[in-house]
Order: structure tokens, then C-alpha cells, then sequence
């Protein structure tokens, strides 16, 4: 029988520090492993715990996987400790992802904050995979200022591409910044889109999508149309530990990415 | 006299019988392929010993014992996982718990409903849930915090059991739950006999009397309809009620280690010299940091909240996602709880206009 709890071997390829306190992690899996975007792994730091993290490379690379991690506590303090050939372990793919074909001939709209762009990017590589079968693709992003904005030069990239209106801001600009200056939700205005139509993607910080979220109401855009990539304390993450719960779901099974109309009436969403 | 054979083929109809040293024989057997725990005697509560290990004062019948059955089949503190190897640790024999109440039996529905599913499965549960044996037996006695009939429960088993007991003079009549329970017998015929009527009368006493007993104590404490749960849990969201109650909570999590419907836990990696070990251990959502994420966002940081949340999950999430509602009126967290929270009267409060 399988063992939900056991994690795969893995080899800590590459290292790139993003940030002061961001990190990619590229990882070598010692058995297959494949994810879709939206799905997540908890990643270990052998006998010191685990977390979990939503990926961050192109899920159709089999062979390695990408994890952007933010240090915020003791098990991620452990996780930016490692070093190129470490062996860490790798549970997953846990949770639903984002159903990709309900994007097929739609306007989708990306919103991303912070150290939300890193399972973004994920997102981002598939949507491109299938961009002949989008309408339109919109991507909206921002962080607090120009040193915490990750995969800058990728990002750079991308807006340079002529099949994405892609805008991204910092809250606070400085001498290597020519955007524009103020949150996501500054951004999000005048897009030449049928918003009542429009299928919205948001992943950030809680309060970040929060706003965000009241903010693409106010545009128009249908509850049901939002995806919201919700963060609990998820520990098992195969629906038994308890810790996820938000009202008649587990974040960790029937999640993590929520339309807005499963959730608005919950208690403790944002939180 | 030993049991005729041919009787065995209408077991649901002709009850069987085992005297008192019979069952203790037949334990003494089925010790060779399962760990057998048997209630006895501590005080004035009732818990599970190892069949055979010491002299003690076995209880089949009276009352629930003081540890939840789930502690046999996901323990406290359990091993999961070593290194990265997709091998179960666990590797003992499969339990065969006796003397197992009605109320023990509500919330294995439970359990199996969280840790049986196909996809991510509990292997140790699975393991031991499959492979135990349940031998139950009829409550002959109620204590003050007794309550299952409030949540539909009988007093005796009528599902989950292999073979149950009810225990009259001398000895118990036995019923067949499953093909398990009445291999158990068929091994053993010459511990059985026929069960006469004078047995059955007293069987069918005990358990009328028991159960209004029950009744009795429900009506004193106005516990409020079994369908009426979730509706009142829902309707009084924002009521005071969950802070007025929760007052006298201290956090120590005994309601939730004692329920026989809590399954919550975390994981715990641990390194020793030679291997890596991962632990599952039980939680409890009653302590402040059970919700919380590493952010330090916590969606249920007040008391009020997650003691709300406790009532939340057994009386609307379970009926939602699994059709049962998660609490069987085993009445252990009333005797547990240093505040002296009483889950009756929170359901009475809830229940009461304001």
C-alpha cells in the first residue's frame, strides 16, 4: 500500500537567491514526480519538518522541480540553510490545482503579489503553453519595491512579448524602477475586457487578495470567476490532520485555489 | 454440553451463549493472533488492559471505559514513516478489543470516514482497523454524563462489531456482526451453547432499562433534538453563547484527546544517528496556534472562535461532508474538562431563544 506520509529523496540541484529573504531552490527528485499548476508540495529539511510550498517552475519539466521559498519561520529558516547537493524530501503533488481548461476560450486575468508571483509563474508557463486557446491574457503584479520583486529579468521579459498586456508595481519605486508606483489594485483599471466574463487568477499575500478580490467585484467580475489560491496551516495535506478547514472544505484537498463563491461566506478567509 | 454445528447456520435466529470462563478461554485463544485488551476496574473509572498480563478485575458490560477506542487504531504518538522508504513501520498484531461500547462504535464511523479513503488512505489505521477484531458488549450500566440516545445512539451495538455481548447471569449472549466474528466461533464451538429465553428475556431487560435510563438523563439536561444540531450551530454563528462557554476553557486540549471523534494530529520529523523518523501525534484545535500559518495569520486567534470551531466540526462539518454528526454522547469531555464545560448545556444554551 502507499504511504501518504512518506517523502521522496531529492537532490538540492541550484540555489538562486531572489531576495534578502527569497530563495529558489531547484530539486532533483529521486523518483518521478509531476505536479500541475495550482498543486503544492511539502518539502522537508530530513528530520527537521516540513512545509508546504506551491511550485514554482514549468510543470511540464519532469525531471526537476523549482520552490520559491520566503523565510518566515523555523522550518523555512532550516530550508534556506541547505546547500547545492543536500538531500531533502518532497510529498506531493498535494490538492486540486487550477482546472486548465476552464481557461480554454476565455479572457483570463493573472493578479500577483509578492512572493505570490513564484506559483504564478507556474500559471504563467501553462498559459502560454495554451495561449492559441485563449482570448486574452492580462497580468497584473506587484510587491512592496523593486529589490523584492523576483524573477525580474523573466518578468521583464515577458512584458516585452506582444501576446500578453502584462503591467507590473512596486508600492515603493527607486532609481532602477520606470513602472508605476502604488498597489496592484491601482493597476487593475481601464483593461479593454468583458469583465463580466473574464476569468480572474489572484495569489499573494492574504490581505493582498483580499483588496484584489474586492476590487475585480467592483470591476464586474463574477464571484465564480474568481480564483483565489488560499494559504492555511496545512500539515498532512491529504484531508485528515484538521488544521485547514474553511467551513465545508479542507484548504488542502478541495484547495488550495477557491473560487471566490465556494469561500465569501466563510469566517477567518483572510485571515 | 458443547454446540451443536448445524445450529451455527441459523445463528441470527438461535442466539448463542458463552459463559463467563468461556470467554475468558476463548481470549486466551485469539491472544495467539491479536493483542487482546479487555476493560477493567481502576477506581471508580473503567480502562483497557492487556488481556492476561496481570490479575485484574475485568468489566465486559457497565459502562464506556475512560480511554476512546480510537487509541487503538491511531495512537497518541505513532511512527509513520522512516527515511524515505514507502514501507509501514507499524508491524504488530492487529488489536481485538473487548467489552467495546456502543457509543466507541458511533465514532469509528467517523475515523473510517477520515482515514479509510482510497487515494491517501492511513496505512497503520487501514492496518489495524482491517485486520483487529471488535468483540463488543451492551452497556448494563449509566453513569451521569451518559447522553447517546440524544445523538441516536443506542445503548447497545447494532453495526461495526463482529461479535457483541450481552451479559446476563453467568455469562453473554453473543451476536454474529460479521464473517470475521462468526469465523471466531465457528473455531470454537465447544465454548458456545444455545441461549434460552430466560437469557434473552433478561437481554432484551437490561437494554430497555438502560436505554430509559439514558432518556431520563437527556430530558433532565434538555438536550435539543439530534436534527436540530446543526441548525442551531449555524443559526447562533455570532451568538455569545461561544464566549460565555468558552470562559472557563484553560486550553489543555482534554476534550479533544479524550473525544472518540477527534482525529486531528500533526506531523513531527525527528533525526536520530541512524535514520529519519516521521510522527504522527494527536492535536487539538482548542490551542491557540492550531490554525495558524507560519505568516502569523491565524483565522481562529480568539478561544471563542476555536471552541466554536469544535462544535462547528461535529455538528455541521461531519454532517455535511460525511452524514454523521460527529459527537456519540460517550460524555467523555464532560468528565474531562478542568472547566467543567458541559456539552450539554452549550447545546441547551444554543437552543434557547435570546
Amino acid at each position: 500500500m502507499n504511504n501518504p506520509y512518506r517523502s521522496i529523496e531529492a537532490e538540492v540541484l541550484k540555489i538562486t537567491t531572489e531576495t534578502p529573504s527569497i530563495k529558489t531552490f531547484l530539486l532533483k527528485p529521486k523518483e518521478e514526480l509531476t505536479f500541475k499548476p495550482g498543486q503544492f508540495m511539502e518539502f522537508s529539511v530530513p528530520g527537521l519538518g516540513e512545509a508546504p510550498f506551491t511550485p514554482s517552475s514549468d510543470s511540464e519539466i519532469k525531471e526537476t522541480m523549482e520552490i520559491t521559498i520566503v523565510k518566515v519561520g523555523k522550518v523555512t529558516d532550516e530550508i534556506h540553510k541547505l546547500k547545492p547537493g543536500d538531500t531533502v524530501g518532497l510529498r506531493g503533488p498535494l490538492g486540486k490545482g487550477y482546472h486548465m481548461t476552464r481557461f480554454i476560450g476565455q479572457e483570463v486575468f493573472v493578479i500577483g503579489g509578492g512572493v505570490g508571483l513564484a506559483p504564478i509563474r507556474t500559471l504563467m508557463y501553462d498559459l502560454f503553453h495554451m495561449r492559441d486557446k485563449l482570448v486574452k491574457l492580462v497580468y497584473r503584479g506587484g510587491c512592496r519595491n523593486p529589490e523584492e520583486l523576483i524573477f525580474r529579468k523573466e518578468l521583464e521579459g515577458w512584458m516585452k512579448r506582444d501576446d500578453i498586456d502584462m503591467i507590473l508595481t512596486v508600492d515603493e519605486g527607486d532609481d532602477t524602477w520606470n513602472g508605476p508606483v502604488g498597489l496592484v489594485t491601482s493597476i487593475m483599471d481601464g483593461i479593454d475586457m468583458n469583465y463580466s466574463r473574464v476569468k480572474a487568477v489572484v495569489c499573494g499575500p492574504p490581505i493582498m487578495m483580499k483588496f484584489v478580490t474586492f476590487k475585480l467585484k467592483e470591476l464586474g467580475v463574477k464571484d465564480r470567476n474568481i480564483y483565489l489560491s488560499m494559504e492555511k496551516n496545512m500539515s498532512c495535506g491529504f484531508g485528515k490532520c484538521g488544521h485547514c478547514r474553511i467551513g465545508p472544505y479542507y484548504c488542502c484537498t478541495d484547495g488550495p485555489v477557491f473560487t471566490y463563491d465556494m469561500i465569501r461566506d466563510f469566517p477567518g478567509i483572510w485571515d | 454440553m458443547p454446540l451443536d454445528k448445524s445450529v451455527l447456520n441459523f445463528y441470527f435466529i438461535a442466539m448463542l451463549f458463552i459463559k463467563r470462563g468461556n470467554l475468558f478461554q476463548l481470549l486466551e485463544s485469539l491472544s495467539g493472533d491479536y493483542r487482546v485488551f479487555v476493560p477493567s476496574r481502576k477506581g471508580d473509572s473503567i480502562a483497557f488492559t492487556t488481556f492476561g498480563e496481570s490479575e485484574e478485575d475485568y468489566v465486559i458490560g457497565e459502562f464506556r471505559s475512560f480511554e476512546p477506542l480510537k487509541a487503538f487504531y491511531f495512537l497518541g504518538r505513532e511512527k509513520v514513516a522512516v527515511d524515505f522508504s514507502p514501507e509501514n513501520p507499524r508491524n504488530d498484531k492487529p488489536p481485538c478489543i473487548v467489552g467495546v461500547k456502543s457509543c466507541d462504535l458511533k465514532g469509528l464511523k467517523i475515523l473510517d470516514f477520515v482515514f479509510m479513503d482510497e487515494e491517501f488512505g492511513d496505512p497503520t489505521y487501514i492496518k489495524t482497523r482491517t485486520g483487529g477484531l471488535i468483540i463488543s458488549a451492551d452497556c448494563t450500566k449509566v453513569v451521569e454524563t451518559c447522553f447517546c440516545t440524544a445523538m441516536g445512539v443506542n445503548p447497545w451495538p447494532d453495526t461495526e462489531y463482529d461479535i457483541n455481548l450481552s451479559e446476563t447471569d453467568e455469562g453473554f449472549v453473543v451476536e454474529i456482526g460479521s464473517d470475521k466474528g462468526q469465523k471466531v466461533i465457528d473455531d470454537h464451538t465447544e465454548l458456545f451453547q444455545e441461549s434460552n429465553k430466560d437469557q434473552i428475556h433478561s437481554k432484551e431487560l437490561n437494554r430497555e432499562s438502560v436505554k430509559r435510563h439514558i432518556e431520563k438523563n437527556v430530558q433532565k439536561k434538555n438536550i435539543p433534538p439530534v436534527e436540530r444540531l446543526k441548525r442551531i450551530v449555524r443559526k447562533n454563528y455570532e451568538s455569545d453563547v461561544w464566549s460565555e462557554e468558552a470562559a472557563a476553557c484553560v486550553e489543555c486540549g482534554a476534550c479533544n484527546v479524550i473525544c472518540p471523534t477527534c482525529h486531528c494530529f500533526f506531523l513531527y520529523d525527528q533525526r536520530s544517528e541512524s535514520s529519519l523518523a516521521r510522527y504522527r501525534v494527536w492535536d487539538s484545535c482548542m490551542i491557540k496556534d492550531f490554525a495558524r500559518v507560519a505568516g502569523g495569520e491565524n483565522p481562529r486567534n480568539r478561544l471563542w472562535m476555536r471552541f466554536r470551531n469544535r462544535f462547528e466540526k461535529k455538528f455541521d462539518y461531519f454532517p455535511v461532508v460525511a452524514d454523521e454528526i460527529a459527537c456519540t454522547g460517550c460524555g467523555r469531555c464532560i468528565a474531562a474538562c478542568p472547566g467543567k464545560i458541559d456539552i450539554r448545556q452549550v447545546l441547551e444554551k444554543l437552543n434557547t431563544p435570546r
